[in-house]
């Protein structure tokens, strides 16, 4: 068990330095002047020279890399070409509306996936089962923007139940109850899509584990053992089957941290990832780098967080390596 | 054969071939306005009167329709006339059922511009209104026929007129903010999802099986440094970076290609990988080695064979993430502006005024296309790996 | 008493139904152990899953089995519950996968004395180590799970989990195949001890005449779903009537003249 945390804890390293790496070359080594990538190419020239320095541009590339690795694992990350202003200022603002989209999102999902699956599971050839499978086809084929687009057309624009765009209302609203109330109408239908997008594929897949696990001599068992059948269903059935499903939460979650970028752009949300495309689009690299890795970060801290529930929930963790289909 | 009648096949043959075919079917350019911004699709809204566009072409003097009466909203003429020699007496005439309108005074040019607003102030009093008169109740006041023609005592050399009637509803997919032909645009889209969704897929396939047959043949050292970065790269969010890369490579067509092939190999490395694997230890490549066989050799003439299939079916599998990686990030607006695609075209409706103007017809084109693209390969995908492993047929109960 | 009474079965499959047992009649009585012979396919786990009311939904029953006066295949779903496990445990075949995985012996065992006699805590622990000391295993299995135990080390815990209430009758479905013959005679002993001890009654599945032959009273065979032979262990032995049973005995016969030789 020990072995296997330290095993995972490296192994978050081990991504987050690959991160590090990818993102010090991406806005370093592109070509064209390394230095117009990084320093904004309007400042004085003493400005230039002074931000050479703090970036160490004139050091060899390797201790350019460990400054550099060290200003980002301090949030040391710099002033962005844009505002002006110091970017770790502009994204901790940021942070929390992430958080809350992408954590309330895939909470919801993740329960109603696999209430559903589980129905879906049992109640074999019903309706339920029909509306699962066509959610995990949904899920599976339809782009997001797609189906978020035409749900903020339907209700923020036809039937205006939901605002058509931001975090909080203007002006914001006085009162903190009030302002909770607006903050979670707006982030509502976000969420609702997030939701309606993610819980069809996390149901399939907990229907079909749910399909086959329901089919194995030890749940007969447990039948046998005349134990009710929340017992059964709960403590047997999606016991067993709770370490694949973490496994594929795992393999999901950087697509979930990269549908922040999209969500935050159609609903126009005070977030990290488009705070990334407005970075992106109007060259201010500091500050795109700075959102990556903050991305970056939150996707290596879900996934080792979900690694070592899994260690709790898999006896044979010790034994047998995750991963292997 | 019985496969080829499986709808996916025939729905992507078809659709490749509207692809090729729709340049030639529209004759202009996607990008020339054809009718007055946000209008309607036809089918929609069937109160509303059409937008109808008159042109008179070079020789022409007169153009007729008829109309049930429904009045468009809107009136503009725009063109040009030139005459052999300078008329003395030359006109532009509206016909209506009930009259005769004298749009315009063309006496005296030889050559003369014409731009004309029903809305205008000028215009409404030219034609005998009041400056709070509907132009459009005495433009267009029955049901009948109508006509536009130009009268003149002299030869029309040319003569190249637009009148557009607007009625909010155009064409069969309606107009963008640019007054663009949707329909056109969707067709266009098509090209770009197909070229990205499967030379992406092909590339990222390639490398991919030489990484997967170089980790499993090779084993050892190579084999645990791709292993690690397939695993790394599968847990890092890959659309910041493809987004980077697209901000600061430029946004070219083939280099979306690139970026995108880059990011997506490591699902067919390790399917190769662990074919490989099995197949290695077989022990007929084993007796291949014996009699002192290359190993480019036995890679060449026994594993590849022997992976095509699955590798097949993996790229059709591969293909819908691919388009939706391109959508994405077109839609993120990170594409060339000048390439229609279907991403960008949900792009402008998000950027440039669908929501204020409730243009939702405009999401539905393309939105539904990327859907049903996806769905096409995901449908070959399944087949083929059925034909390898016919266990999984009707493997839904399973 | 477990009086099973003229037990038809028919299985519902895609293609066909299958009738796996007809016309069965047996009676099971505490304090005796009655063995059910039989070859593969022959219809014996379903005789037995029959008798908790365990057979997949849409197979057919008909028939009676009559346990404490009532016909268990009467008997609504939340008053079964009590009486399985409760009153008749099972031991289920090969044992391989009986266990769920992902939970140890002990939290298996203690889950059924939760659920089923209110015992929680300490004093649940405490009968745990006890049920595993009775088959036969150190109560330090209780803290292991399923696939650190070898296949008899399962077996027996499946044992210690059937004893857990102290049930009235034990049903056994070949509670020793995949197992090696010394591990085999070892369960079969520990199994009939217990079933001595306590006087409760005992239904052994096995296609293994010699083994029924050494534990039971009575012996049942079947084949193709129907009985053909049943009596008390001697008259089985020295009268067998039909012609299966006679092969099988023969068999016997030559086996045991091949150990005396
Ligand atoms: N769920 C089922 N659906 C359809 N047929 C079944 C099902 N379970 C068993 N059968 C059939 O019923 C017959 C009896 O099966 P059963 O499991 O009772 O045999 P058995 O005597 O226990 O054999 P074994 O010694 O191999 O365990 C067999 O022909 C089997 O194919
Ligand atoms: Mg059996």
């Amino acid at each position: 068990m020990k072995n296997y945390w330290i095993k995972r804890i490296a192994s978050a390293f081990l991504v987050l330095g690959v991160v590090l790496i990818l993102n010090f070359l991406l806005f370093r080594m592109m070509p064209g002047d390394p230095v117009s990538s990084i320093i904004d190419p309007r400042f004085s020239p003493e400005a230039k020279e002074q931000l050479r320095k703090i970036y160490g541009l004139d050091l060899s590339l390797s201790r350019q890399f460990i400054l550099y690795a060290k200003q980002m694992i301090t949030f040391r990350f710099g002033i962005s070409f844009l505002t002006q202003r110091p970017i770790w200022e502009e994204l901790s603002s940021r942070i929390p509306n992430t958080v809350a989209l992408l954590g309330s999102a895939l909470i919801l999902s993740a329960i109603i996936g696999t209430l559903l699956g589980i129905k879906a599971a049992l109640n074999r050839g019903t309706v339920i089962e029909k509306i699962v499978l066509w959610g995990g086809a949904v899920s599976f084929s339809f782009p997001s923007f797609f189906v978020q687009l035409i749900l903020l057309m339907c209700f923020g624009y036809l039937f205006p139940i939901f605002p058509l765009r931001g975090t909080i209302s203007i002006p914001p609203p006085t009162g903190a109850m009030a302002a909770v109330a607006d903050y979670i109408w707006h982030m509502s239908l976000p969420v609702i899509s997030l939701v309606l997008l993610g819980f069809g594929g996390w149901a399939l897949y907990v229907r079909n584990l749910m399909v086959k696990v329901l089919g194995e001599d030890f749940i007969l068992m447990a039948k046998a053992k005349g134990l009710p059948s929340h017992n059964i269903i709960w403590g047997h059935a999606f016991r067993t089957i709770l370490p694949p499903v973490i496994t594929i939460f795992l393999l999901a979650l950087p697509g979930i941290v990269s549908g922040a970028v999209i969500t935050e752009t159609v609903f126009s949300l005070h977030g990290v990832g488009r705070f990334l495309l407005e970075s992106v689009t109007g060259h201010d690299y500091p500050a795109a780098g700075a959102a990556f890795y903050l991305l970056a970060l939150l996707t290596i801290m879900s996934n080792l967080i979900a690694d070592l529930a899994y260690g709790f929930v898999d006896p044979r963790v010790r034994f047998e390596r995750r991963g292997k289909r | 054969m019985k496969s080829w009648k499986r709808w996916s096949f025939i729905a992507l043959f078809l659709i490749i071939l509207t692809a090729i075919a729709g340049p030639f079917l529209f004759g202009t350019d996607p990008e020339n306005p054809m009718a007055p911004p946000f209008s309607k699709p036809v089918w929609l809204d069937r109160d509303a009167p059409l937008t109808r566009i008159l042109e008179l072409t070079e020789g022409e003097t007169t153009k007729t329709f008829k109309s049930k009466g429904d009045p468009p909203k809107q009136f503009r003429l725009k063109g040009r006339i030139r005459f052999e020699g300078t008329p003395v007496k030359a006109t532009l005439v509206w016909r209506t059922p009930r009259e005769e309108i004298l749009l315009e005074d063309l006496s005296r040019y030889s050559d003369i511009l014409i731009d004309l607003d029903g809305r205008d102030i000028t215009f409404k009093l030219n034609i005998g209104l009041s400056a709070f008169d509907n132009a459009m109740d005495k433009l267009m006041p029955a049901e009948g026929e109508y006509s536009l023609y130009i009268e003149s005592d002299v030869p029309v050399a040319s003569a190249e007129l637009t009148a557009t009637l607007e009625g909010g509803r155009w064409g069969v997919l309606g107009t963008d903010q640019r007054g663009r032909n949707v329909l056109y645009l969707f067709v266009m889209g098509i090209r770009v999802s197909l070229i990205v969704g499967i030379s992406a897929t092909l590339i990222a396939s390639m490398i991919g099986l030489s990484m997967g047959l170089l980790s499993g043949y090779a084993g050892g050292f190579t084999d645990s440094v791709i292993m690690r970065s397939v695993d790394v790269l599968l847990s890092i969010p890959i659309l910041p970076i493809l987004m980077a890369l697209a901000g600061i490579w430029g946004k070219g067509l083939w280099q979306l290609v690139l970026i995108l092939s880059l990011f997506s190999w490591m699902g067919t490395a390790r399917t190769v990988r662990s074919l490989t694997l099995t197949l290695r230890d077989a022990c007929f490549i084993e007796n291949l080695r014996a009699l002192g066989a290359g190993t480019p050799y036995i890679l060449a003439r026994h594993l590849l064979p022997e992976t095509l299939p699955l590798l097949l079916a993996n790229i059709a599998l591969g293909v819908p993430g691919a388009i939706l990686a391109e959508a994405g990030i077109s839609f993120l607006g990170l594409s060339d502006p000048r390439v229609i695609s279907w991403g960008r075209m949900l792009h402008e409706a998000h950027s440039f005024g669908a929501f204020t103007t409730g243009a939702w017809w405009l999401l539905l084109p393309p939105g539904l296309g990327i859907a049903f693209l996806c769905l096409i390969f995901l449908d070959i995908g399944k087949f083929l790996e059925e034909m390898v492993d016919p266990r999984l047929k009707g493997g839904n109960d399973k | 008493m477990i009086r099973i009474s003229h037990l038809y079965v028919s299985y519902r499959s895609t293609f066909s139904d299958v009738e796996a047992v007809t016309n069965a009649s047996l009676t099971i009585a505490k304090g005796t152990i009655a063995a059910l012979v039989g070859e593969s396919g022959s219809g014996k786990s379903t005789l037995l899953m029959a008798i908790l009311s365990l057979l997949p939904p849409g197979t057919l029953v008909k028939g009676k089995i009559i346990f404490d006066g009532e016909d268990i295949l009467q008997i609504p779903e939340s008053k079964l519950n009590r009486i399985r496990w409760e009153r008749i445990a099972l031991i289920p075949q090969g044992a391989m996968n009986s266990l769920t995985p992902v939970l140890s012996v002990g939290q298996q065992i203690r889950e059924i004395l939760s659920f089923h006699n209110g015992i929680k805590g300490l004093p649940a622990e405490r009968k745990t180590a006890e049920l595993l000391d009775k088959s036969g295993l150190p109560s330090s299995v209780a803290g292991r799970y399923p696939h650190e135990l070898s296949g008899g080390q399962k077996q027996r815990a499946s044992i210690a989990m059937a004893l857990a209430c102290d049930p009235d009758f034990l049903l056994a479905d070949e509670p020793t195949t995949a197992l090696d013959v010394i591990t085999q005679g070892e369960i079969v002993s520990t199994l009939s001890k217990i079933v001595r001890d306590t006087g409760m009654g005992m239904l052994l599945v096995t296609h293994d005449l010699p083994l029924a032959t050494s534990v039971a009273d009575h012996i049942t065979v079947m084949k193709n779903g129907l009985i053909v032979e049943q009596g008390s262990t001697e008259e089985i032995l020295e009268n067998p009537h039909h012609v299966h049973t006679r092969e099988l005995i023969a068999a016997l016969k030559v086996l045991e003249g091949g150990n005396s030789n």
